[in-house]
């Protein structure tokens, strides 16, 4: 229950904003328009694979509007910040894991992200290039487990980010680093299968295809459900590490000032 | 005060800013090994459409490198010197801009070095770069020896391009506070767009990108001459002269809209 209220306590102090997000939608409306405009450039003089033109349209259309449930959360979920203020002492404090308790928090950002620009921003690309949209009922189920999965592990891989605070100012570097990763290596602007074989190698053996790449095959209709196997995989593993790194930066906790 | 003593007290102020982020040693390290990490993966997102398709509309590997390796390193100069520019909004929320606007100078001058950011990064990456697509180039008899100077005067120009676009959208804070979200659209989405040949896009975008938020100007327009004999010798003055405007134009908006602040106060 606790959990649950911290979700909706967040989705409810989002919801205050709903007028500059929507703004902020055009910008990234923007980002994936002109992306589009790339692959409808390049698809003039080039067969695009199993994708086609209007499959490259319809991909980057799925990247760009689930970037906000997988990608774009907050930056180390907090705790750089509350590194800063000293603020992670009371944290710490409270009796209840720090990672369940951030976490929490940040599923009812998802949930808010996932409404409030997913849903509107996908609404512009489904009416401006006439996308398509999956037939059966199955692949909505398992594309709803795969961005599902993708937002843990995105929230796993901020909280590792946001604990690498405690030793270190630029952890926001981290958080940009961890974006190119995800521009390159999960799929978000080229689908994996045309990468070069050694970083096609690097992606798989990393989790960021199970971000982007694995949920948005599911949803084009060209992957299938053993893929979330290994999101099922990722996400024990980044669980046991985030629960490792929470013993580790106790330890390190230093109160500065005051 | 003279010119020269704005200068000298300009350079005092950038050595202090480096030696103070020079305390931080592991961090400053840590800082550049993952700017260049970041810079290497968004041109490897280009090399990768390229190394696919082999061209991208008539435009070869060496000149889709040369366009970012010269809007890399525009950029690259604009963020060294002003840095604070595109990060003004937090002079605003925090209402920290009162204290400048109390220092003996004017605002611009007493912000930009704040903070002096070092990109050894991106100056590597973007230096590489362009060499290696001039090299290519050069190698195959497309350009001579005199493309150097001119991609060192456009580098340049682009600077001054790219600092008018960040200046006249950070003074839209002066009205707006937030300016995340502009700077999204004019910085952020209008550069990414211009490491691609324009021909790409649609008319209307393709004029957005030259003439409303010029970043076209910067690499794609002194590219058609430089590397591809198009349009004339003519365009390298008129670039200047476009770039002197901007700035220009650019530098009065700031003027006005600095009038128009309202500290946040606290």
């Amino acid at each position: 229950m606790l959990y649950f209220t911290l979700a909706s306590k967040a989705y409810a102090r989002n919801l205050q904003y709903r007028g500059a997000h929507m703004v902020h939608n055009i910008a990234s409306a923007m980002f994936g328009f002109m992306y589009a405009c790339i692959w409808i450039g390049l698809g003039a003089d080039h067969a695009l694979g199993e994708y086609g033109t209007q499959g490259m349209v319809a991909y980057i259309a799925f990247t760009q509007s689930a970037l906000w449930v997988t990608s774009f959360i907050t930056n180390g979920l907090g705790i750089p910040q509350t590194v800063r203020t000293g603020h992670i002492s009371l944290d710490l404090m409270r009796p209840v894991h720090l990672f369940p308790h951030l976490m929490a928090r940040e599923w009812g950002q998802i949930a808010y992200q996932f409404i409030y620009k997913s849903i509107p921003i996908y609404l512009v690309y489904y009416f401006v290039f006439s996308i398509q949209l999956p037939g059966t009922l199955t692949s909505y189920l398992y594309v709803a487990i795969a961005l599902i999965g993708a937002a843990y592990l995105s929230i796993c891989m901020n909280y590792l980010i946001g604990a690498s605070a405690l030793w270190t100012t630029e952890s926001s570097w981290l958080y940009w680093g961890n974006h190119a990763m995800i521009n390159l290596l999960a799929g978000f602007f080229i689908p994996i299968e045309w990468l070069p074989s050694w970083l096609q190698t690097i992606a798989w053996l990393s989790p960021y295809p199970y971000l982007l790449y694995v949920p948005t095959r599911l949803y084009l209709g060209f992957g299938d459900a053993s893929y979330l196997w290994g999101t099922l995989f990722w996400c024990v593993l980044l669980t046991l590490i985030c629960l490792t790194a929470t013993l580790l930066l106790r330890r390190k906790v230093e109160v500065q000032g005051g | 005060m003279t010119m020269r003593s704005w200068i000298s007290l300009y350079a005092l102020l950038i050595r202090t800013s480096i030696r103070s982020r020079m305390q931080y040693k592991f961090n400053f390290l840590l800082g550049t090994l993952l700017a260049a990490l970041i810079q290497i993966s968004e041109f490897l997102m280009v090399a990768i459409v390229l190394y696919k398709f082999g061209a991208i509309q008539g435009w070869s590997m060496h000149e889709i490198g040369y366009l970012f390796a010269v809007m890399t390193l525009s950029k690259t100069i604009y963020r060294m010197f002003a840095d604070e520019v595109h990060h003004l909004e937090k002079y605003l929320v925090n209402g920290e801009l009162d204290q400048l606007l109390t220092r003996p100078m004017p605002v611009l001058l007493a912000l930009l070095p704040q903070k002096f950011r070092l990109m050894p990064g991106e100056i590597l990456q973007g230096g590489f770069l362009l060499w290696w697509s001039l090299d290519g180039m050069m190698a195959d008899g497309q350009i001579s020896w005199v493309a150097v100077p001119y991609t060192l005067l456009i580098i340049g120009t682009g600077a001054v391009i790219l600092f008018s676009i960040g200046l006249a959208t950070a003074t839209c804070g002066f009205w707006m506070t937030r300016i995340t979200v502009l700077q999204n659209l004019t910085e952020d989405a209008a550069r990414s767009a211009a490491q691609y040949p324009l021909t790409l896009y649609p008319k209307w975008m393709i004029s957005l990108l030259l003439f409303a938020i010029p970043v076209g100007l910067v690499n794609y327009v002194p590219a058609l001459y430089i590397l591809r004999g198009e349009l004339g010798g003519w365009i390298l003055p008129l670039l200047a002269v476009a770039a002197l405007f901007c700035l220009l134009l650019s530098v009065r908006f700031w003027q006005y809209g600095i009038t128009k602040y309202q500290s946040t106060g606290s």
